[in-house]
């Protein structure tokens, strides 16, 4: 038998025996049955992955089809309080994507691609926001219901609301990406840097919306620049805290460089719990400490490495929890309008890319391809939308169910693509990943 | 105490474990038991300095049960191997008899003292503190020798034999850590069973688990798919352990053992996970130090007393059966079986198994018993054992410093 079919027996094998133990067994005790769903997903994604590998989809649509497939939704071999408590793996994950794509950006090469990153980001950005607010405003009426009940005006400020939301781009899917292919290339080093310098545009953006918007939907509400102080004080403050960071990981990788695996837990956990005690921008702030271990010092291979190999099993539960946790009753009613949009933007982002290209003056690959990596969405705009949501109550639970709609088949096709054309552009390493023989010592030592 | 802040503590304690592993300046230092560990979660504890309380010990269970798992599976992996050979049949042997023995002598004991006293509760409760200290004191570390060997520089024969020994003895303790949680098995599962049926299906759930992993496990994959698929079985055999209310422990230590069998990657797959158990072991011993109650049942002194009684003459039967049966042991005499007389990981293992599958006087009774055997085995065991090997020539005089490494 075929080492796929194998595997896929096997994954047969593992489900019914969760799902004869869900289905027999009565819970008594949640937070103990988490572990095994913990391990599902770990296992499945992993061997799902490897199943779609030959379709050339990305690891991460298997790990995404692996959390749909065990989710409340599916299987239920997850179910939603499960997937709850698996937010200390996601503040893991999110954590070392981020210092993994700072320690990934080069400051010659970023410096390099100044001209392509400035056009890019400042087209996409504009582009985005004005057409697919105008794209919302045009499909609303007929299509979108809570919108009905809406003044011209207060649909206006909820377009403008949509449209700074499509210009979230996935930094987790991404890395996600890179990790796997291992690319490298002017495609992936475009990528990479576009999305982790658009999270920070992209938190003020909102903020400004939210400013600009807040009276079109509330008349009674005023323009308020208020949030920008305390917007100031988080990028500030998360920006030395990453400095300070990135500067005693870079020391300790110079001085003791050993238990990375245990040091990268306690900076996911501690550090994340005291950024937000704090209430600093965890993502920026561990970018930031990746940027400056990469920039400031010589231990940025280094780090980068010990990243790779502690994350991807954590990757795997991130990525299949978050298919996990799609609503997937919710998408199938909410589908037509949502592709709509999600394709609206798509399509935005690639005649922006073009122009932005022409502009800058990009190589052929970026003209041809730079689009692709900006397609997924995933948790950056998911959170975006529950602080949207909890701004304006009023329209917040029905303009959410659209965002969490639109975000699902952006974080199903934004990695395809983006895998497609890194295969096309002929970035994705040929390098075969080590396996047992050429084995390298665990993470923990 | 926040419970982040034990979070914290605890990878502090597994970044200090990994040192002790991999640190090649710093190896021998410690206990061979870790007991040391033990000794400062009852300090932190909520029955002494009250720093870490019983909630937060609650709210780590998930934590517990993981590293319990995880242990036992990288014990299972190890199984009849010592180092990168395969143990030979009469250390097997000897090491399955041991225990056998041990177990039974020191359930034995704690039985009858405890019928005597009239304490221990219900016939099953009795039953259930009786063997699970049994099991808990039946095996030898296998970090003793290890220690030894790392500290002293000890190399021969016997430390050969013992050492196997110690890589061979945990077999039983986890079966019958299975039989004696069956004897309970309704707690939270509403499935109808004849009792004998529990420690097959967690034996077979071990082994049918094991055996998956391992066909997973037989092509060539990357490292992280290889983490992947260990982890990935492991946690589900842990949480579905625990749904059924079975043994975790027998479940991932048959699951070690099967994987170890039927992968022809078994010697790679140990040396991968062989680094992670230390980090993960101190931890446990912290949050099983921290549950010690020492008035967890009337007249615990006394049940602990005679139960660490039976464990010392066993283990001396056991040291005249192996001194019979292997050459260099017989140099030695029979008080060699005293060298065997750490226990550790395990036996603290199981104590804690107990006192989260019982909680009440019958699993922190056996939480107490095991802690202390570990400690008494910490004061004669690698004595012993130095004096043991000094004698078969295999170390030099004990009590000269010139031998020692640090």
């Amino acid at each position: 038998m075929g080492t796929h079919a194998t595997h896929l027996l096997l994954l047969g094998a593992f489900s019914a025996l969760m799902l004869y133990v869900t289905r027999v067994v009565p819970e008594t005790q949640g937070s103990l049955w988490t572990i095994a769903a913990i391990g599902f997903l770990l296992l499945s994604g992993t061997l799902l992955s490897e199943l779609l590998a030959p379709l050339g989809l990305p690891h991460l649509t298997g790990y995404l089809v692996a959390g749909i497939a065990s989710g409340p939704y599916a299987l239920r071999l997850v179910d939603e309080h499960t997937v709850k408590s698996l937010s200390p793996v996601n503040t893991l994950a999110l954590s070392l994507i981020a210092l993994a794509g700072g320690a990934e950006l080069d400051i010659e090469t970023v410096r390099k691609g100044a001209r392509s990153l400035g056009w890019a980001m400042l087209v996409q950005c504009l582009l985005v926001l004005i057409v697919v607010t105008g794209c919302f405003v045009a499909v609303a009426r007929p299509m979108i219901p809570f919108t009905r009940q809406l003044t011209p005006t207060a649909l206006v400020g909820v377009a403008m609301l949509w449209g700074a939301l499509a210009v979230t781009r996935s930094p987790s899917a991404t890395l996600g990406i890179l990790s796997q292919t291992r690319a490298s290339g002017p495609l992936a080093t475009f990528t990479l840097a576009f999305v982790m310098v658009s999270d920070v545009v992209v938190v003020v953006l909102v903020a400004l919306v939210l400013g600009c918007v807040r009276p079109l939907i509330d008349p009674s509400a005023t323009f308020s620049l208020d949030s920008f102080a305390t917007l100031g004080h988080q990028i500030v403050g998360s920006i030395a805290l990453g400095t300070t960071l990135g500067l005693v990981i870079a020391a300790y990788l110079r001085l003791v460089n050993r238990q990375m695996l245990v040091v990268l837990l306690v900076l996911g956990f501690g550090v994340s719990t005291v950024i937000e005690y704090l209430q600093f921008d965890s993502l920026l702030t561990f970018i930031v400490a990746g940027f400056i271990v990469r920039n400031m010092s010589k231990q940025g291979h280094k780090f980068t490495a010990y990243i790779e190999k502690t994350g991807t099993v954590v990757y795997v539960v991130f990525f299949a929890t978050a298919g996990a946790d799609l609503d997937v009753p919710l998408v199938r009613q909410l589908w037509p309008v949502a592709l709509l949009l999600a394709g609206s933007r798509s399509l935005v982002t690639w005649g922006g890319s073009l122009f932005a290209g022409k502009m800058a003056k990009d190589a052929p690959v970026l003209r041809r391809w730079a689009w692709s990596g900006l397609v997924s969405q995933a948790g950056l705009a998911l959170g975006l939308s529950v602080i949207i949501a909890r701004e304006f109550p009023s329209i917040g639970p029905s303009f959410r169910a659209l965002a969490i709609a639109t975000v699902a088949i952006n974080e199903m096709i934004g990695p395809v693509l983006f895998k497609f054309a890194l295969d096309r552009a002929g970035e994705t390493s040929r390098v075969q990943p080590p396996t047992f023989p050429s084995m390298p010592p665990p993470p923990m030592s | 105490m926040n419970a982040i802040l034990i979070l914290m503590g605890l990878l502090v304690l597994s970044y200090l474990g990994s040192f002790l592993v991999s640190g090649r300046s710093v190896r021998g230092v410690g206990l061979p038991s870790g007991v040391e560990y033990t000794a400062l979660g009852y300090v932190l504890g909520p029955h002494a300095l009250g720093l870490v309380g019983a909630d937060n010990l609650a709210s780590f269970e998930p934590v517990v049960q993981v590293a319990l798992g995880w242990l036992a599976f990288a014990v299972g992996l190890d199984f009849g191997y010592a180092g990168d050979r395969r143990v030979r049949a009469g250390s097997l042997t000897v090491g399955s008899l041991g225990s056998i023995l041990t177990g039974a002598a020191v359930a034995a004991a704690a039985w009858f003292t405890m019928d005597r006293l009239g304490v221990g509760g219900s016939a099953t409760d009795r039953v259930l503190v009786a063997g699970g200290a049994g099991a808990a004191c039946s095996e030898t570390t296998r970090h003793a020798i290890r220690w030894v060997v790392d500290r002293y520089d000890a190399r021969g024969p016997l430390a050969d034999r013992i050492n196997e020994i110690a890589h061979t003895d945990d077999l039983f303790p986890m079966i019958g850590v299975a039989i004696l949680f069956a004897l309970d098995p309704t707690r939270n599962v509403a499935l109808a069973m004849p009792l004998r049926d529990w420690p097959t299906i967690t034996v077979g759930l071990g082994l049918l688990l094991g055996g998956g992993a391992a066909m997973l496990l037989r092509s060539e994959m990357p490292v992280e798919d290889t983490w992947g698929i260990m982890f990935g079985v492991s946690l589900i055999a842990i949480g579905t352990a625990t749904r059924l209310a079975i043994s975790t422990l027998t479940v991932t230590f048959f699951m070690g053992m099967a994987v170890s069998m039927f992968t022809r990657h078994g010697a790679e797959l140990r040396a991968m996970v062989g680094p992670t158990e230390r980090p993960v072991l101190l931890p446990a011993l912290v949050l099983a130090g921290a549950r010690i109650d020492f008035r967890a049942m009337p007249a615990l002194p006394w049940v602990a007393a005679a139960a660490i009684g039976g464990r010392i003459g066993a283990k001396v039967v056991t040291g005249w059966m192996l001194a019979a049966s292997s050459p260099p042991a017989r140099k030695a005499g029979p008080w060699v079986g005293l060298s065997l007389m750490s226990s550790g990981a395990l036996a603290m293992c199981i104590g804690l198994a107990f006192a989260l599958r019982f909680p009440g006087p019958v699993g922190d009774t056996v939480l107490v018993i095991a802690a202390l055997s570990a400690t008494v085995g910490e004061f004669v065991g690698p004595l012993r054992l130095r004096r043991a090997l000094f004698i078969a020539g295999e170390l030099p005089e004990p009590g000269s410093s010139g031998g020692v490494k640090i």
